[in-house]
């Protein structure tokens, strides 16, 4: 399946100094932060593929994706938070095989 | 009666969603002079403050600051003069240089809110990446970010749902029986 160019140079240089930033910051923060700071990552990427992927990405980057609040920890309710990144990879997870078709039998 | 001063403290909220519109340098200078009258420990004044409103410092600024969610018009970034806090003696740890920070921050952060200007401290940032970003002298040390903007309508929901703190959950009387 051919696929779309979804990140120009400047986005893909945002997230990469966002990446490598929060390596380094996460060496001296707060466990909790870990997570926080990849779904930010995440959020980030997602922000800047919608515009330019396919109509079912954009379905999870702009709709199931923003149910996860973009500053969640998992501090006070941890089973929620779980509860919460789990049905987020459940629809990546769903998302991913239809688009690729797998779990299908192969002729 | 009410007080003007424990009313800003109360009111007072870090913002993260600013709209584009810019912060005028008339209000950023206030701030900054307001800066000034922090305390400071032996009022040796060793913090210092770096400012830009610049789109591109800002845009770059944002990039190699994982914790900076707001997209601010203006920062200021309060740095240690680590060469002059040498010079009186300080450790490189010394604890103080870094409570002389946050009252600094405090302080400029009320100045803001008071002007009607928001504002949000950032922490989590490369003090490496930064100090390049920002063309930092030597033996500056960048300690904190404050993101300033005007607040959008919407704010992201904050880390954890709000606690209703009082004060005496946050304090013990000695002794404790008065």
């Amino acid at each position: 399946m051919p696929t779309a160019w979804v990140l120009d140079e400047d986005d893909a240089l945002e997230l990469l100094a966002f990446l490598i930033t929060a390596a380094r910051c996460q060496v001296d923060e707060a466990a909790e932060y870990g997570p926080m700071r990849l779904l930010i990552a995440a959020h980030r990427l997602a922000e800047s593929i919608a515009p330019r992927c396919s109509e079912e990405t954009r379905t999870l980057v702009s709709g199931t994706m923003q149910q996860m609040p973009l500053l969640a920890v998992p501090r006070d309710d941890r089973d929620g938070y779980v509860a919460r990144l789990d049905d987020l990879c459940r629809a990546v997870a769903e998302h991913l095989t239809v688009r690729y078709e797998a779990g299908t039998a192969q002729a | 009666m009410t007080n003007p001063v424990l009313d800003a403290i109360r009111s007072r909220r870090v913002v993260r969603a600013m709209t584009a519109e810019p912060v005028a340098r008339s209000t950023i200078e206030q701030i900054l002079d307001a800066g000034r009258w922090a305390s400071t420990a032996g009022n040796r004044h060793l913090q210092r403050f770096v400012v830009t409103d610049h789109p591109a410092t800002l845009r770059v600024l944002r990039m190699v600051s994982p914790g900076m969610i707001q997209r601010p018009t203006a920062a200021i970034t309060i740095c240690v003069d680590r060469a002059a806090a040498a010079r009186y003696g300080y450790a490189p740890t010394a604890g103080g240089l870094f409570v002389d920070v946050g009252t600094a921050a405090a302080t400029l952060m009320l100045a803001t809110h008071s002007l009607g200007i928001g504002a949000g401290p950032v922490s989590s940032f490369s003090t490496a990446a930064v100090g390049v970003v920002l063309g930092l002298p030597d033996g500056w040390s960048p300690q904190l970010i404050l993101c300033l903007g005007h607040a959008a309508p919407t704010q992201p929901p904050p880390f954890s749902p709000r606690r209703s703190l009082r004060w005496q959950d946050l304090t013990m009387w000695v002794p404790t029986d008065r």
